[in-house]
This record gives C-alpha cells, sequence and structure tokens, in this order.
C-alpha cells in the first residue's frame, strides 16, 4: 500500500477481549499504522463495506460470525485485503482451517509482541511486491494458451472462454511463475514468496493450489501444457507459444 | 482407566462368545430332537408297512399285533398306535421346550451382561470426551488473558513507555491476572459442582438482608462506573436455600448486571422480589448491553460469553469467564429453584429472575 500511496497502511483490527485488542491497537500505531478496531464480525464486515484497508488482524474466536466466517464472506465478496488471523488454538489441522478459509498467516495466542509485528511487516511487504509487480499494463494481464488472468481484479477469462475469480493466493503464485517464466520454481521459494515463512505445516499445500490452477486454465489438467511438474523439485510454467 | 477398558472390553468379548455358543448349541440340540424323531418316525412307518405286508399276506390281525405291539389293526389297514404318536409327539415338544427355556434364559443373561458392559464402556467414553473438552476449553479460556498479559509486558518491554501509559498497561495486566485467578477459582467450583461434591443445606433466609450484603460489596464499584443500583425487595420474604448457595448466584448475577452496565456506559440495576406459588422470585432488571435473544438460549452453558462490545476506546469491556452463569443454574437446580433470563436485543438491557422455594420465618 505504501507503493500506491503515501499515507500509512490502514490496519483493522477485530478482537473481542478488550484488553488484547487495545494492545495490538497500540502496538500497531506506535509502528505507524493507521488502526482501526471492531469487536465482532458483524462490525468488522460493516466497517469493511464502507472502508479500506490494507491488512485485517483477525481474532478467530469472535462471538456471533466467527473469524473464519469473517474471511470467507469477505472472499466471498471479493475482497482480497491480506488477513492475519490470531487464535488461541495454534494446532496444525486449526492453522490449515484459517489458511483454507482464505488467511494469509496464522499467530497462536499468547504471541510474542515482535513476532506479531514482524508478521504483519511481512504480509503488507508480501502485497507491495504484487500490486508493485501488477502495477504496469504489460505486467497486470497475463495471456497463456488462451487463458487471460488479471492480476489487479484478481481475475481470469479461461480459454473456454469462463470468467473465473481467483483467490488472492492464486494470483500470488500466478504472478511468481509467470516472472520466472520457463524457470524450475520449487516448493519452498512459493512458499516463501506467497506464504512467507514457517506458515503451512506442508509444501503439499502448494501442490493443491497448482491443481487447483490446472483445473482453472488448463484444456487437459491431467496432461499440462503450462503448469509443468518438475519432479521432486517444485513447478515450471510454460506460455504455449514459448518453446 | 486403561487397565479397566482393556478387561471390559475382554468381559464383552467373553460374554458375546459365550451368547454365540449358547446360540449354537440351541440350534444343535433343536436339530438333535429333530433328527431322533424323524427316525424313529421312520422305524415305525417300517413297521407299519411290514404289519400290512403281514395283514396283505394272510396274517390273522391278532397274530400282527402280538408280533408288532406299537401297531393297530383296523379291519384290513395296519396302522400306527395313535397312544406312541402321541409320546413322540410329546417328547420332541417336552425337549424342544426344555432347551428354549434353558438357553433363553442364558441368553437372556447373556444379554443384559452384553447390555450392562457396553453401557458401561459407553458412559465411560463420554466422561473421558467432556473431561477432554472441558480440558480443552480452559486451556483455551486461560489463552487470551495470558495473550494480553505477554502483549502488555512485551510492549513494555520493547517501547519504555512514559509513566501514565506504564500505568495503563500495568492496570490491564493487574485485571488480566485478577480474571485468571477468578477462572480458576471458578473452574474448581464450577468442577467441584459437577462432580455433585457440595453439601447444600436448606436454611430459611431472608431474601431482602441476603441481597443487600451483596449489593454493599459491590457498590462502590458501581458507583465508579456510574451505576446505581435499586434495592427495592420487601422485607419479609424468606426462600429455602443454603447460605453460601445464595450469596455466590446472586454476586454472580449482580456482578453480571453491573459488567454489562459499565459496558453501556453506566446505567441502573433495579432488584425486586415477590412470593409466586411456593416460591419467592428474585427479579434483577439492568439498562445494560443486552445480549441477542438467540444466543441468550446458550447463556448459562460453560465458556458461554456473549462478548458484548467494549465502549469505544474504552479500555474496560464485558469480561467474563463464561462459567458464572454455568455455575448459577447449577446451584439454583441443587436448590429446587430456577434461573432465567430475558433481553430484548443488544442494546437493550436485560433482565434476570431467580426463584427459591418459599420458606416458613425462622422461628427464633
Amino acid at each position: 500500500m505504501s507503493a500506491a500511496n503515501a499515507g500509512p497502511s490502514p490496519v483493522l483490527v477485530v478482537e473481542d477481549d478488550p484488553h488484547l485488542a487495545a494492545g495490538v491497537r497500540e502496538n500497531l500505531r506506535a509502528e505507524g499504522y493507521e488502526v482501526s478496531a471492531a469487536s465482532n464480525g458483524e462490525e468488522a464486515l460493516a466497517w469493511l463495506r464502507e472502508h479500506e484497508c490494507a491488512l485485517i488482524v483477525l481474532d478467530v474466536m469472535l462471538p456471533g460470525i466467527d473469524g473464519l466466517g469473517v474471511c470467507r464472506a469477505l472472499r466471498e465478496q471479493g475482497n482480497n485485503t491480506p488477513v492475519l488471523f490470531l487464535t488461541a488454538r495454534g494446532d496444525p489441522a486449526d492453522r490449515v482451517r484459517g489458511l483454507e478459509a482464505g488467511g494469509d498467516d496464522y499467530l497462536a495466542k499468547p504471541f510474542h509482541l515482535q513476532e506479531f509485528l514482524l508478521r504483519v511487516r511481512a504480509i503488507l511487504r508480501r502485497w507491495d511486491w504484487y500490486r508493485n509487480a501488477s502495477a504496469t499494463a504489460a505486467t497486470a494481464v497475463l495471456r497463456f494458451g488462451g487463458n487471460e488472468v488479471d492480476f489487479r481484479a484478481f481475475r481470469a477469462r479461461a480459454w473456454n472462454g469462463e470468467t473465473q475469480e481467483l483467490t488472492e493466493k492464486e494470483a500470488m503464485i500466478l504472478k511468481v511463475l509467470a516472472e520466472h517464466l520457463g524457470e524450475i520454481v520449487s516448493r519452498e521459494d512459493l512458499l516463501e514468496r506467497v506464504w512467507g515463512y514457517d506458515v503451512f505445516p506442508s509444501t503439499r499445500t502448494v501442490d493443491n493450489f497448482i491443481l487447483r490452477l490446472r483445473k482453472r486454465f488448463e484444456q487437459d489438467p491431467a496432461n499440462p501444457k503450462h503448469f509443468l511438474t518438475v519432479w521432486g523439485v517444485g513447478y515450471r510454467f510454460l506460455i504455449e507459444d514459448q518453446p | 482407566m486403561k487397565s479397566t477398558r482393556v478387561f471390559q472390553l475382554t468381559a464383552l468379548a467373553l460374554v458375546v462368545v459365550s451368547a454365540v455358543q449358547v446360540g449354537w448349541w440351541l440350534f444343535d440340540q433343536h436339530a438333535y430332537t429333530v433328527e431322533k424323531v424323524n427316525a424313529a418316525r421312520a422305524a415305525y412307518a417300517g413297521q407299519t408297512a411290514a404289519a400290512q405286508a403281514l395283514l396283505d399276506s394272510g396274517t390273522p390281525a391278532t397274530r400282527v399285533q402280538q408280533l408288532l405291539p406299537q401297531i393297530v389293526v383296523t379291519g384290513t389297514q395296519a396302522s400306527l398306535a395313535p397312544a406312541v404318536e402321541q409320546a413322540l409327539h410329546t417328547e420332541e415338544h417336552r425337549r424342544n421346550n426344555q432347551y428354549a427355556w434353558e438357553g433363553g434364559f442364558f441368553l437372556l443373561a447373556l444379554g443384559v451382561c452384553i447390555a450392562v458392559i457396553a453401557r458401561a464402556l459407553r458412559a465411560e467414553a463420554r466422561v473421558l470426551e467432556e473431561q477432554d473438552s472441558f480440558l480443552a476449553l480452559v486451556s483455551h479460556q486461560f489463552k487470551t488473558p495470558l495473550a494480553s498479559l505477554q502483549l502488555s509486558l512485551e510492549t513494555m518491554a520493547l517501547r519504555a513507555p512514559a509513566p501514565e501509559a506504564a500505568r495503563t498497561l500495568i492496570d490491564r495486566m493487574l485485571a488480566d491476572l485478577a480474571r485468571m485467578e477468578a477462572m480458576v477459582t471458578q473452574i474448581l467450583e464450577s468442577v467441584r459442582l459437577e462432580r455433585g461434591r457440595v453439601d447444600l443445606r436448606a436454611e430459611s433466609l431472608e431474601l431482602r438482608t441476603a441481597v443487600a450484603r451483596v449489593v454493599t460489596q459491590l457498590e462502590e464499584r458501581a458507583r465508579a462506573e456510574r451505576i446505581s443500583i435499586a434495592n427495592a425487595i420487601e422485607p419479609g420474604l424468606y426462600v429455602l436455600s443454603d447460605p453460601l448457595a445464595l450469596d455466590v448466584v446472586v454476586r454472580n448475577v449482580l456482578e453480571n448486571a453491573v459488567a454489562a452496565v459499565a459496558c453501556a456506559g453506566g446505567g441502573d440495576i433495579a432488584l425486586s422480589a415477590r412470593a409466586g406459588v411456593g416460591e419467592v422470585e428474585l427479579s434483577v432488571k439492568d439498562t445494560g448491553v443486552g445480549f441477542d435473544p438467540v444466543a441468550g438460549a446458550r447463556l448459562f452453558e460453560k465458556f458461554t460469553r456473549l462478548g458484548a462490545a467494549a465502549p469505544r476506546g474504552g479500555s474496560g469491556g464485558y469480561y467474563g469467564t463464561g462459567l458464572g452463569l454455568y455455575i448459577v443454574r447449577r446451584l439454583m437446580t441443587l436448590a429446587h429453584g430456577r434461573v432465567a433470563a430475558h433481553s430484548e436485543g443488544a442494546g437493550k438491557g436485560a433482565s434476570f429472575v431467580l426463584a427459591w422455594p418459599a420458606a416458613q420465618e425462622p422461628k427464633p
């Protein structure tokens, strides 16, 4: 966001515990972020209907609609604002649920302040990269094999004419692959670039996302022409016209 | 616990195998009897045929009867004596009956054993599951105040705040600690109530005095939060309850009301009571943040916090352990009373009704 406008990055904190909410708010303000707050899911969704922000810090256990529900609702509305989940449950299954709901990162309570701030910065940095990498007319659109991807709108027209709404993760993976056209990109690189560090329990998640991309954009997902697996290493992305 | 389970499962397996064996024995005995009776019938049929052959060959009927006493001759027709046929039938019936009763009894006994063991196993599994979910809930409940404490401490370490800001952080930490302490007390209390390890007395208590004692303890806090508590309970209403339980119940409901009104930025709490049929009803009405009537159904469940909003910019908020009202309901049930809550919706206040069995004025 800082590249797009010079002001501080607005962050929405959604947390029902008043002390924790105040602590998070104050620390984010001290780091120079502009902070808004909501104490439940309905309030957060209402705020987001009228405002935009660069990041949502979202508690999972909220009264009413919980954090996962809020995140899902946002994604369904086509809102791709990154979400950092805070939760009292930190086991891998819960992490995966959070990330599947469309979250960008996941922090278990109690957490370290420095780590929290680091993760906030990392998410915002990833989004800065994505926005900058999609800023020009040439980089905002990717064409391959009859597919046309609009990175800024998170939307694509597939070879069969269908409109595809992309999740932010799918768009980011496509962006990373497109930036390394024809090169081998390892699963770890994809994790690092798209999710940041140590968020996922396994690199299999990347495989799942590649499967989804194939389903969306390959004429025959079982025999991919664009999203090629390089066994034991990672993936290679090809645009058909190129060798 | 594990060895008990192995023992129970072994017993269950043995009983099931025994039941199958008894079933098989029953079937086998029945088949054996049928086989024997049929063999006897075949032998008699042979005799009848032989007698008929003798008759046909001209042997006198008396001679035939001498040779084959089980056969009767009517005219030129030989047939099995009805008494023999009857005896065969009776024997078959007797045996089958015997097996059915004996086997049936064993099967019934074994079936009861299976049911008892299976029930015990299921009950145990349920207890384990409940314990697990209780532990998960408890640890979950502790993580939020812990996270808040850690955040406040790390903020102090990282930012070296000015005395005024530090004071806010310290107050916050103290409140978090107080909250955790309250949670520990209430968790222990609720576990004790669940195990039924409480001896509640049934005494005649004057409601106004008992409630007034709790109100006095809460008044200072209420004043600080701009809350007025009006105790309009008439003297002379007696309820049957344990004095400590009554204190805990009233305190929990009143603390709840104070927190709800504090969240709304101040207001009123009105206490009144009336005598019903065989009971005395205490009503606690507040002008606090209220709750969604739909979510209200879960109000008295363990760890339900309907999480009313914190006042904008305020540091305080609605803080519950999620156990208070659960304890209230348990205690009221044990006291043969009842408790109900009502709210028109968020922001519209709430009213709680507590009813105890009515009691006579204690004799001096």
